[in-house]
């Protein structure tokens, strides 16, 4: 009997305590529940305002990076434009440059194309190269050259060369040469011009 | 007769010129068509090596080259104080009148106002036997600075037939007339000298009297006396420029000469930008009415930088033979070692270690030595003196490269910079244990006659503690700080604080950038009283932690910049708080924090 | 007017490494520009290195490979090198020496500048003291950014230094204006995938309209890196002092740059000074990273971040070494904090903005900023001693204070240094993690702080 009451006492115990542990852990677990689903809550809340967030950012990049591109692209066309134009206007002097041959202002501009070459070359032996239609008239201005300065020893080569005007000078071993010819000095005051004919399509000028 | 020659050769700054067979060594000439400045530094046959102080991008061969038959010179007289001159004396502002924010070349400029009246006082009168460098009279070069008009050393002396009276003159104005015999000689305000030859004075003295800089490591631990000399090395970010101005603003001598030598552009623009607003707490006017800058950027050519520190220096020794102190800081001569290995390999000369030529050690020596307390020449007498300060830029902070192990020979104080104490931000980041004063006796009784005879005692005994720290910190390496007894711990805890409180000083902070060497003494002896009493503490039996705990750490530790100048006093309450709180310590009552 | 029209010679004395040896010159002139044409009618570009009666020496920018002693002519042209520049070179894409690299025409110049430039003049710069915010809180706080500043980036290999530098660019703002920055970006010697990222970074954000380019790839001419930052600084020059722009100039990488350097000296047979760089790198460098500043009375600046990656991440090696002498700090990426993931991985005990103090503070930014990146600093620094002792010692041998520490050392690399490379922080934003790190240690830890801050933002108890 008194086993027994024990017994039952002790199961008693053990069953009562299972229970409050029971209890208390359903507690906890539904209390956990509870807290992870608020907080899931908040998590999902906060993932849909980062969603929503960097979708707005996404746009906004995206939205700039069109405006920045196309407008970029526009520019781009607009140089490619000018260019052109550009271009059109150096072939426009080219040919009148190679029309104007027999004017009094050329021959001036050629004797002093011969002058300056020739002293740049420097002293000694140098030979002189130009298209056909010059060819006599730098014969002329080399011996006028010759005449004002005895030291000055220049030849005219008889191979003419492709250019629209001008010469060039060559020292007689070779290993020198000095191009003022027209056409590379278009070549170089081409950077230089383009800002005006630029300017000048622009109506800036 | 002056040389005419032409260019045949051209490297960078460097130019072969021939034809200039009477060009002399030293020589300045005229390079080329835009007459660049250049100095003949050798002569071989009738070709001249010439340094351009410009650059030489377009110089052609066949370029003419004139002699000037003067070596190169600074004009020396009134209105140099405050302003900004390049490498070799020309005014960075008159150059930015006439070639705009970027420099250009060629451009000619005078030293000084040439125009500008100063008010004469003569001191000599009529009738007196002058010698040179005898004072004829002065003129107010600046509120800061009276300028001693001197007779030039390199006259012979004589008697003075003529003396202007008082009144506004220009510096061409002729002031005195001298006769010795039939030799008449008329003096301006100003004269001229050439920069690598030093300016002779009567009679060397010994340096005994510190120059107060404000900053506690240096004027307590590792000082430099006035007339003497000090290197201060230090890998990039160790706060070398930053160290340096702080010299050049607090030192309490009566001309600075900052030499921007191979550095940044910004720095002297620094200068420049603060300087005028800083007021000298001695005198109460801006620092900028004492100051020289010599600035030669590192973009700027480098002939010219070679030739800055001489620039600099000249003008240093100019003011001395007035009876100032002058100092003079170089940032940084290393750029000047390379400019010298610079031309040393464009004229192909033999190298010695890492390319800098053989002769690098004689250029240091000379240049150090032209530091100097001195008896001037000519009457009245006085002494002035040079301070020179030197920054290294050691390559890779490795203080055994030629221009560190060269420049220690000859200097007696050596501020050595730390890299890792920078990483920590540990600034002015001096190494205590590296760094050597070799004035410390010398200065001791100035400290005695002027602050307290117990600076000496003090610095021994706050520095016995790092000391000690520096050696127990490798035990603490290896096995941690819980293996030391707490004496030890204690000794840990106080080395911090005078690393905190003392040796570490913001450059930046109003009230901490200058500390006054009572304020110095004061903070330091704080230390060392709070280290006895817990030393005492720890005997009665106080656990390490209370001390550990007390309120008054940080407050001791705020106190050089919680506190400022004007109420040293409140130092005496942190001393009773000290007694009061190691009362409580030792009683086990808990210590309450004093407001 | 173009000068002369430019003589031209063709005696070859000796081609070696870079250098090309020119006999029977009777003009030239020191850094005089030459166009050198080869026998198969290639043009290249060089300039005279050294001249003196009948010889010269030129430096050939696109390398000698190909060239030989005859058939080869080189044209001295009468003046240095030039870069043409109008406001039209926004949105461009330029090779390493300046030429036009995406199939448009060359830029119509407003006017051509040497590409040399010329020294600032120290009494006509105006001190950097504006904030510049960048949206990194590691450099907003405690390694703030000026205009008019060179900030370089010291890298080592495979480290996100571009990464970095893009988001730099992208974010960086003057807090309380409106005004954007121009973005000069020069690579040299990069490989074609980074300079691409670089690209593409500017075009998502918009900015590569208000960008110029100048691309020399790991597969162009080496020595033609000589050239490249020196275009890009002079195209940063004029935008800033001509049109008034702020400009921020990347030049990545400047070690393949201080590489070419050698080469040229190396073939120069000039004595070297440390790792075989030439004696001068140290004023060669500076004549690049000393064109940025400001100009008084003038609205724009130039403020440079140079990127380099240190050999073997020694930053002792002769080119990290020589740019810190030269600029004004530099910002240090640690291989430790990139291996443990941490973006932007920036060692900061190594690094320093050294003009942070006159861009920062009462009404600049915040008064409590300097003092707080100080204090952060120290706390770090702390921080990693106690890491090292723990080590050694385990937790366990640590007192209650190093403790702190270490949490502050672990909050600081996760709570402030790191962030995303899309992540733009306001400075308040910055400012209060830094507090929140700080706010972990006992008050009197905070040494570096006035009372006044401490009471205002400390959250510790």
């Amino acid at each position: 009997m008194s086993s027994n009451s024990a017994l039952e006492r002790t199961i008693d115990k053990v069953l009562s305590q299972k229970e409050a542990e029971l209890i208390s852990k359903i507690d906890s677990a539904y209390q956990e529940s509870l807290n992870n689903l608020e907080a899931s809550r908040g998590k999902l809340e906060a993932e849909r305002t980062k969603i929503i967030e960097s979708a707005k950012k996404q746009a906004e990049n995206l939205k700039r990076q069109i405006v920045g591109s196309s407008r970029l692209a526009a520019r781009n066309q607009e140089l490619l434009m000018i260019e052109n134009a550009v271009n059109d206007a150096f072939e426009e002097a080219r040919k009148k440059l190679a029309s104007s041959g027999g004017k009094d202002s050329y021959r001036t501009l050629l004797s002093s194309i011969v002058e300056d070459s020739v002293s740049s070359v420097g002293s000694g032996e140098v030979l002189v190269e130009c298209n056909k239609n010059d060819a006599e008239l730098v014969r002329k201005i080399i011996a006028d050259l010759q005449k004002k300065n005895p030291k000055v020893q220049a030849r005219l080569s008889d191979q003419p060369i492709d250019v629209i005007g001008g010469i060039r000078v060559k020292s007689a071993d070779g290993t020198m040469t000095y191009d003022n010819t027209l056409d590379s000095r278009i070549e170089r005051l081409k950077p230089l011009i383009r800002k005006n004919i630029a300017q000048m399509l622009r109506g800036e000028a | 007769m002056v040389a005419k020659g032409r260019i045949v050769w051209v490297s960078g700054p460097a130019v072969k010129a021939d034809g200039m067979s009477t060009a002399k060594m030293y020589e300045t000439v005229e390079v080329g068509e835009s007459k660049l400045i250049g100095e003949v530094i050798r002569l071989t046959g009738d070709v001249a090596f010439i340094q351009v102080y410009e650059s030489t991008s377009g110089l052609k061969p066949g370029e003419p080259v004139v002699g000037t038959g003067q070596p190169l010179s600074v004009l020396l007289g009134p209105g140099i104080i405050g302003k900004i001159y390049d490498g070799i004396q020309r005014p960075l502002d008159e150059i930015a009148s006439k070639s705009g924010a970027f420099i250009g070349r060629g451009v000619v400029t005078t030293p000084v106002d040439l125009k500008k009246k100063y008010k004469f006082k003569p001191t000599a009168k009529k009738g007196d036997e002058v010698g040179p460098g005898s004072i004829l009279g002065t003129v107010e070069e600046t509120p800061l600075l009276t300028h001693s008009i001197l007779v030039p050393p390199t006259h012979r002396g004589g008697k003075l037939t003529e003396i202007a009276s008082e009144g506004d003159y220009d510096i061409e104005h002729v002031i005195a007339t001298t006769e010795k015999g039939s030799e008449k000689v008329s003096l301006k305000m100003y004269h001229k000298w050439p920069v690598r030859k030093p300016r002779p004075y009567a009679e060397r003295y010994d340096p005994t009297v510190p120059l107060v800089t404000g900053q506690r490591v240096i004027d307590t631990y590792f000082p430099i006396a006035k007339g003497g000399t000090g290197a201060i090395p230090g890998g990039f970010g160790t706060g070398k420029t930053v160290t340096l101005h702080q010299i050049a603003k607090w030192a309490d001598s009566k001309v600075v000469v900052y030499i921007g030598c191979g550095e940044r552009g910004n720095e002297m623009t620094e200068v420049l930008v603060e300087f005028p607003h800083l007021i000298d707490p001695r005198s109460g006017r801006p620092l900028m009415e004492r100051t020289v800058l010599v600035a030669n950027t590192s973009n700027m050519p480098v002939a010219a930088r070679e030739a800055s520190i001489y620039t600099g220096v000249t003008m240093a020794e100019y003011y001395r033979d007035m009876g100032f102190d002058v100092v003079l800081v170089a940032d940084s001569t290393s750029r000047w070692a390379e400019a010298l290995r610079e031309m040393s390999g464009r004229l192909e000369e033999m190298p010695a270690e890492e390319g800098y030529p053989s002769y690098l050690a004689s250029r240091l020596a000379e240049f150090y030595e032209r530091a100097g307390r001195v008896r001037a020449l000519g009457s009245p007498n006085r002494a002035g003196s040079v301070t020179l300060v030197g920054a290294v830029s050691p390559s890779g902070a490795d203080f055994t490269e030629p221009v560190t192990t060269h420049t220690i020979r000859f200097i007696k104080t050596f501020w050595a910079l730390d890299t890792r104490l920078a990483y920590s931000r540990h600034y002015p980041s001096i190494n205590w244990m590296q760094s050597y004063s070799g004035y410390l006796e010398d200065v001791s009784k100035w400290w005695k006659e002027n602050v307290t005879g117990e600076w000496y005692d003090l610095r021994a005994e706050s520095y016995h503690v790092l000391q000690r720290e520096d050696t127990l910190k490798e035990i603490v390496r290896l096995l941690g700080p819980e293996a030391l007894p707490d004496e030890e711990k204690l000794v840990l805890e106080v080395a911090r604080m005078v690393k905190i409180g003392i040796l570490q000083q913001n450059s930046f902070d109003k009230v901490d950038t200058y500390c006054s060497p009572q304020k110095q003494v004061k903070l330091v002896k704080l230390m060392v009283k709070f280290y006895k009493e817990a030393q005492k503490a720890l005997k009665a039996g106080a656990p390490l932690a209370d001390i550990r705990a007390m309120p008054i750490i940080p407050s001791l530790l705020k106190a050089k910049f919680e506190i400022p100048e004007e109420q040293l006093n409140k130092l005496e309450d942190l001393d009773k708080q000290i007694d009061e709180q190691f009362r409580k310590v030792v009683s086990g009552e808990e210590v309450k924090v004093v407001a | 007017m173009p000068e002369a029209a430019g003589v031209e010679y063709t005696k070859v004395a000796e081609i070696k490494g870079p250098l090309m040896v020119i006999d029977g010159i009777t003009k030239a002139s020191f850094d005089e520009l030459v166009e050198i044409e080869t026998a198969e009618g290639e043009r290249r570009l060089g300039k005279v290195l050294e001249v003196g009666f009948g010889k010269a020496i030129v430096q050939v920018f696109e390398g000698t490979t190909g060239l030989t002693i005859s058939g080869t002519k080189a044209k001295f042209l009468g003046k240095t090198m030039e870069m043409p520049v109008s406001q039209e070179l926004l949105g461009r894409v330029f090779d390493g020496l300046g030429r036009p690299n995406d199939s448009l025409p060359d830029p119509i110049a407003d006017k051509f500048l040497d590409v040399n430039g010329e020294p600032m003049n120290p009494e006509r710069r105006e001190y950097p003291t504006s904030f510049i915010q960048t949206g990194v809180s590691v450099i907003d706080g405690m390694l703030t950014l000026v205009r008019g500043q060179k900030l370089p980036i010291f890298s080592g290999s495979g480290m996100p230094h571009n990464i970095l530098a893009a988001q730099i660019a992208r974010q960086a703002s003057v807090v309380g204006t409106k005004e954007d920055f121009a973005v000069v970006f020069a690579a040299i010697g990069v490989q074609y995938s980074e300079a691409q990222y670089f690209k593409r970074s500017l075009e998502e954000s918009g900015a590569l309209r208000r960008s110029v380019l100048f691309l020399n790839l790991a597969d162009d001419p080496a020595i033609e890196r000589i050239i490249t930052p020196r275009v890009a600084l002079t195209v940063a020059e004029y935008l800033a002092f001509d049109l008034g722009m702020h400009v921020l100039a990347i030049l990545t990488d400047m070690t393949n740059y201080a590489e070419a350097l050698r080469e040229i000296s190396a073939a120069r047979e000039e004595v070297p000074g440390r790792k075989g760089y030439p004696g001068y790198l140290y004023t060669d460098l500076a004549n690049n990273y000393e064109r940025a500043g400001r100009i008084k009375g003038k609205n724009g600046s130039v403020t440079q971040v140079p990127i380099l990656s240190m050999p073997a991440d020694d930053i002792t090696h002769p080119i990290p070494d020589l740019t810190g002498y030269i600029t004004e700090g530099q910002i240090v990426l640690g291989r430790d904090l990139f291996r443990k993931g941490v973006y932007p991985p920036v060692n900061v005990l190594m690094s320093l903005s050294r003009l942070m103090k006159d861009g920062v503070g009462e009404g600049k930014t915040r008064s409590d900023h300097m003092e707080v990146g100080n204090q952060m600093y120290d706390a770090y620094s702390r921080a990693q001693e106690v890491r090292a002792l723990a080590e050694i010692v385990g937790r366990a041998g640590l007192t209650g204070v190093d403790l702190k520490y270490l949490d502050a050392g672990d909050m600081f690399e996760q709570h402030f240094l790191k962030q995303a490379p899309d992540e733009n922080r306001a400075l308040d934003e910055t400012l209060g993690r830094a507090w929140d790190v700080l706010s972990t240690l006992p008050e009197g830890e905070l040494t570096k702080i006035k009372e006044k801050h401490v009471k205002q933002y400390y959250k510790g108890k």
